[in-house]
């Protein structure tokens, strides 16, 4: 019962908090986040109930329940502390925003405080979520909540950047319900516990699921709404959309393919070239951006390129698909509040061209998008286990006798190039980046005073995905993951 | 006291102690005293380490992953107990010349935190025997060597710089900020870091264990095949190369002196590029290769390292005799001998010949390496000073200023005549070891005599190359135009003490008895020969350091660095930004202007419009659309008609 009560203490804030001033409604909704946070590591190490009823339906809908396991622990603590801290790291953002915009601060902020909660703690319930009828509800609420936000709150042509967002997002959710939908037909329930132990997922169900999702992803071709939303969303949004929201996409793919592999199975190879392709695309789209925000979000573009690789991998590729998705939004909440950062403390400044330098003047916040970018390359943080586990899958599918996927040393070469040719690429565009943004001849050597909101939670963030590589908190994830039906050792339960 | 806390402290002590440093980076007056604290971390490290080579043997294991294999596991062999003590003493040594170096620098902090970060990752890949935990030491040396490479990221001050400014050829400028220094390190190290743990994952799947002394290598490759076992070992070897600067990935390392002088003494002499040859000797030693002659695909790879080795040796030894600045010249023959590490150690291939129960070509690799980072680090942390006292980064500096400057001047003799193989000093025993493995290499197995031919030529340009070093900086050099020799203190006691140690080294070489074959090596007619060469070289070029025939060609091609630039700076940036336009030109905006700004949204405007048009549209307009249909009717009705 304990874990209803954390997961619905961030729900509850987010209708008291606008009844409160800006500061104490900042601390409250952080806090309301921060607790089941702490739950969650409690429950890494103390095994929790395994799930919360909370109503049944008749069929084909079935029991909603939450659903507890490590796979939901690891997106749900990952939403938590992202989110804790970008409501904090938003109170001078906002702020500085709501007085460019020449809006009433106090009010605006009520409005933004609930829409920011709601959106946040959508998130958390959607991973959570025993139910896919559920799952898509929670689904919405972040479309919704999100795309309010943008509208409202923007940079730049923000409303068509709004539409533009709920449009693509809102037919990713159309293909994705009418999946769901042809699955209640097929198994007669959408209940996940249900489904994970006997369901199937006919091919047809399977393709909008997927077809929906790579939308949302999203990888490359309906890619394109992404580098308008996330740059032109105020940057506390796009600190959440391009870390937790879009990669939920890949929760829920592995949620389907942890009931049914079948469709990947069948399409392996096509699809994972298509998403080394698109991730290799989305890194060398990097290299030309001029807008800080912009590139990120083509960086995002590459990362998520790596989740769809991971699902392509089997058991330990899942397990790579979940650290990755941890990995990326550390490392991306990083990175778009630094480029917030940089908004705010030198007026507005986002071009690529006029950077340089600028460690002089914010030194605390080129040193935070230094720790970013060593979380996407997956070096010295948990970003290195993601990476270590999705080679592992390339490797336990394609280059091992045994498996039904074997194929040659010499007929995987191409493959096993490209897979490092991506990984390799991530450093390269992140360092490039902090040469042409952060060093360099400064323009400016004064050091500029900066509010403490805007860089110490970048740091926390920094240190649990340094913590998280190392016992015991790597330890028990990885163990709570490995034990998972489907998962790494345990894979061979696959149906 | 447990086994693991003085694991626990070699390894933390280093980073704790450099914690403070980082929180007080606004307060000048306690970052002026908090490095004193970060210079003691690495004393404790120093002390576990010694703790280590006395007392402790074997293997220590503690949980990380255990179901999957990943472990805290530290192997207390030969090897690595050896090159522990030497890593964390060099660190110490050159931990105390930075108290005075880096005085009144402007970033402290950042400087202080990332040498310790590095000490103890280079520790850690000493160390560890599991190859996850020793490529996250691996992945901490890149991250911090880019940190201080880049350490003065403003590029103001040209003394940072590599290269002449203005030197142009063809499109590119020789010439490279510390800010471009930093990016060259990390993109060429992670070009080789990916395969790398690549090849672990291999590892990780196909064997039961990921404990270097453990795995069984010879299983793992026949399992693989002769294709795999050489697509794992060059994925592996990239890692390798690409840190020890081997040829053709050694741009970054001459690019590297743009870092302050105590990180180029300490990553580019004694850890980083050594961490490549010396985790080869590590794996080596295991995979104990002169035993797997049946296994398909180990030959080609050992000659393929050998081989690797000695074009790099000879490369940088050329490059150096061309270059006129002083921390890049010392960089080029680091990395000549970095290559004839690898040589000797791939040649362990051939090499049956045991001393004390260890190959003889590891034991020639590694001693070479020992005493090559004590060298070198002496000279780097010599020319730091010279740079601080001439105000140049080039050669320069008569004999009238080498008389004032003696201390500098007497280590930089030590170190050269210690580290070029001239009889009866340090490295002379250790390189008769290394001509007689090659020689063997001509006598018995594989019967080839160009690894011999290049070791003596490389050799001789080497040991030219020191005396060049010693000679333009101390003797024969132009008179330097800015002289500032008072104070440095610490700068003289830390290369004091570095290079005092080489003298330790010799007393051991004739003490312990696995170097005995060094011993009875040197007094072979081969290697009496070879050194006494070195020697006639050193003095003919201490004497005429610059031959001004040569000053253009080949002297500008050297200097040029055989025109390799061009790969990090032209050929791979071309290539990539011409893909980053495609991309970004034709196919971001081809997408987006389809789906999001022109094609779609045009069609759904037009028929919109059209719509609308129909419903508020003046009555000449629904005329027009009636006589259309009529016109329409008509046609399709002739058609008909027609076809009837």
């Amino acid at each position: 019962m304990n874990m209803l009560i954390f997961l619905l203490l961030p729900l509850i804030v987010a209708f008291i908090a606008p009844l409160l001033k800006p500061k104490s409604a900042t601390y409250l909704s952080s806090i309301a986040f921060l607790l089941p946070f702490l739950a969650i590591i409690g429950c890494l190490f103390n095994s929790c109930p395994p799930k919360i009823h909370l109503m049944t339906f008749s069929p084909p809908i079935g029991e909603f329940y939450l659903h507890f396991d490590m796979i939901s622990h690891a997106f749900g603590l990952t939403i938590c502390i992202v989110s804790a801290m970008i409501a904090l790291y938003a109170l001078p953002y906002m702020t500085h925003r709501f007085g460019e915009m020449e809006l009433n601060v106090e009010s605006e902020f009520r409005k933004y405080i609930f829409l920011f909660d709601l959106y946040a703690a959508s998130m958390l319930w959607l991973v959570y979520s025993g139910n896919f009828v559920l799952l898509y509800v929670f689904l919405e609420i972040t479309l919704i909540t999100a795309f309010l936000l943008i509208y409202t709150y923007g940079y730049g042509n923000r409303k068509w950047v709004g539409i533009l967002y709920f449009l693509w997002c809102a037919a990713a959710g159309v293909l994705t319900l009418a999946g769901i939908v042809i699955l209640a037909f097929e198994n007669n329930t959408l209940a996940l516990d249900v489904l994970l132990a006997g369901g199937t997922v006919g091919m047809i169900a399977w393709a909008f699921i997927f077809f929906g999702m790579i939308i949302e992803l999203p990888v490359l071709g309906p890619h394109i709404w992404l580098p308008w939303a996330h740059a032109e969303a105020p940057t506390p949004v796009s600190a959440l959309l391009s870390p937790l929201t879009v990669g939920l996409a890949g929760y829920v793919l592995l949620r389907i393919a942890l009931i049914d592999y079948s469709f990947i199975e069948a399409y392996r190879m096509p699809i994972l070239c298509y998403a080394i392709f698109s991730s290799i695309y989305g890194g060398f789209s990097v290299f030309k951006q001029t807008d800080f925000k912009r590139l990120l979000a083509y960086s995002t573009v590459s990362q998520m390129g790596y989740v769809l690789v991971a699902l392509c991998l089997g058991p330990f590729g899942f397990i790579g698909l979940v650290i990755q998705y941890m990995s990326h939004a550390f490392g991306k909440s990083i990175l778009f509040s630094c480029a917030g950062g940089i908004i705010a403390v030198h007026h507005g400044l986002r071009d690529l061209t006029k950077m340089g330098g600028l460690h002089d003047s914010i030194p605390q916040i080129s040193n935070a998008a230094v720790l970013g970018f060593l979380n996407l390359g997956g070096m010295l943080t948990i970003g290195m286990l993601g990476e270590f586990f999705i080679l592992r899958g390339a490797v336990e599918t394609f280059l091992k006798p045994e498996s039904p996927a074997f194929i040659t040393w010499e007929g995987g070469l191409a493959l096993i190039i490209a897979l490092i040719f991506m990984f390799i690429l991530s450093v390269w565009y992140g360092f490039y980046t902090i040469k042409k943004v952060f060093y360099g001849k400064p323009k400016d050597t004064k050091r500029l005073e900066i509010s403490g909101y805007l860089y110490v939670p970048l740091y926390i963030i920094a240190i649990v995905s340094v913590l998280l590589l190392f016992p015991p908190l790597s330890t028990a994830l990885i163990q709570g993951l490995n034990a998972i039906p489907g998962l790494g050792l345990a894979g061979g339960v696959l149906p | 006291m447990n086994d693991w806390m003085f694991f626990l402290l070699l390894f933390l002590t280093p980073v704790v102690s450099s914690v403070p440093i980082v929180f007080a980076y606004k307060n000048e007056g306690w970052t002026e005293k908090l490095p004193y604290l970060s210079v003691f971390g690495i004393f404790v490290s120093v002390l576990m380490s010694l703790h280590i080579l006395f007392a402790m043997e074997g293997q220590y294991s503690y949980p990380w992953i255990p179901e999957l294999g990943i472990n805290f596991v530290f192997m207390c062999d030969y090897l690595n107990s050896y090159m522990g003590v030497v890593t964390a003493v060099i660190a110490f040594f050159i931990a105390i010349y930075g108290l005075d170096y880096m005085k009144g620098d402007y970033r402290p902090s950042w400087y202080w935190f990332c040498f310790n970060l590095f000490t103890a990752s280079m520790l850690l890949v000493v160390y560890s025997d599991n190859l996850f935990l020793l490529f996250v030491g691996w992945e901490g040396l890149g991250a911090a060597s880019w940190g201080l490479i880049g350490h003065w990221f403003r590029d103001d001050d040209n003394i940072s710089y590599v290269g002449k400014a203005g030197r142009k050829v063809g499109p590119l400028e020789l010439s490279w900020p510390p800010s471009s220094g930093g990016w060259r390190a990390i993109s060429t190290i992670r070009f080789g870091d990916v395969p790398m743990f690549f090849a672990i994952a291999v590892i990780w799947v196909l064997s039961p264990t990921l404990n270097i002394s453990e795995i069984e290598w010879g299983t793992l490759f026949v399992s693989l095949g002769a294709a795999g076992t050489i697509i794992l070992m060059l994925c592996f070897l990239l890692g390798l190369f690409t840190k020890s600067a081997q040829f053709p990935f050694s741009e970054w390392l001459m690019t590297a002196m743009t870092g302050p002088t105590t990180v180029s003494a300490l990553l580019h002499s004694a850890t980083m590029v050594a961490a490549g040859a010396f985790v080869f000797l590590k794996v080596t030693w295991y995979i104990e290769p002169w035993h797997l002659h049946d296994v398909p695909g180990v030959e080609q790879i050992y000659t393929l390292v050998l081989f690797v080795g000695l074009i790099s040796g000879l490369y940088g030894a050329l490059c150096g005799s061309g270059l006129l600045e002083r921390k890049v010249l010392l960089a080029a023959t680091t990395m000549s001998s970095i290559g004839l590490m690898f040589a000797a150690g791939a040649a362990s291939f051939w090499i049956h010949h045991e001393v004390a129960g260890m190959n003889f070509a590891l034991l020639v690799a590694f001693w070479y390496m020992a005493t090559h980072a004590f060298a070198k680090a002496s000279l780097f942390l010599v020319s730091g000073h010279l740079i601080h006292a001439t105000h140049s980064r080039f050669l320069c500096g008569g004999f009238e200023f080498g008389k004032r400057f003696k201390p500098a001047f007497i280590v930089t003799i030590i170190a050269t005549t210690f580290l070029i193989g001239m009889p009866p000093l340090t490295a002379y025993w250790i390189k008769s070891g290394m001509d007689e493995v090659m020689e063997h290499l001509y006598v018995h197995e594989p019967h080839i005599i160009l690894p011999i031919i290049l070791l003596v030529t490389t050799s001789l340009i080497y040991s030219a190359v020191m005396a060049r070093f010693l000679s333009l900086n101390f003797i024969k050099g132009d008179k330097p135009e800015h002289e500032h020799l008072e104070g440095g203190g610490l700068m003289k006691l830390g290369y004091g003490l570095m290079v005092s140690v080489l003298f330790i080294l010799l007393y051991l070489i004739f003490t312990n008895e696995e170097t005995e074959g060094f011993v009875h090596a040197g007094y072979l007619s081969v290697s009496l020969a070879v050194g006494l060469g070195a020697l006639i070289v050193y003095a003919i070029a201490l004497f005429i350091p610059r031959i001004s025939i040569f000053s253009r060609v080949p002297g500008t091609f050297f200097s040029d660095r055989m025109y390799l630039p061009f790969l990090n700076d032209y050929i791979v940036p071309k290539i990539g930004f011409f893909i980053a336009y495609i991309v970004q030109e034709f196919g971001n905006r081809g997408i987006d202007g389809f789906f999001n700004t022109r094609v779609i949204p045009g069609i759904f405007r037009a028929i919109s419009r059209g719509i609308r048009a129909i419903q508020t549209g003046p009555l000449s307009s629904y005329v027009k659309i009636v006589l259309g249909f009529v016109m329409l009717f008509i046609i399709l009705a002739s058609i008909g008609g027609i076809s009837l």
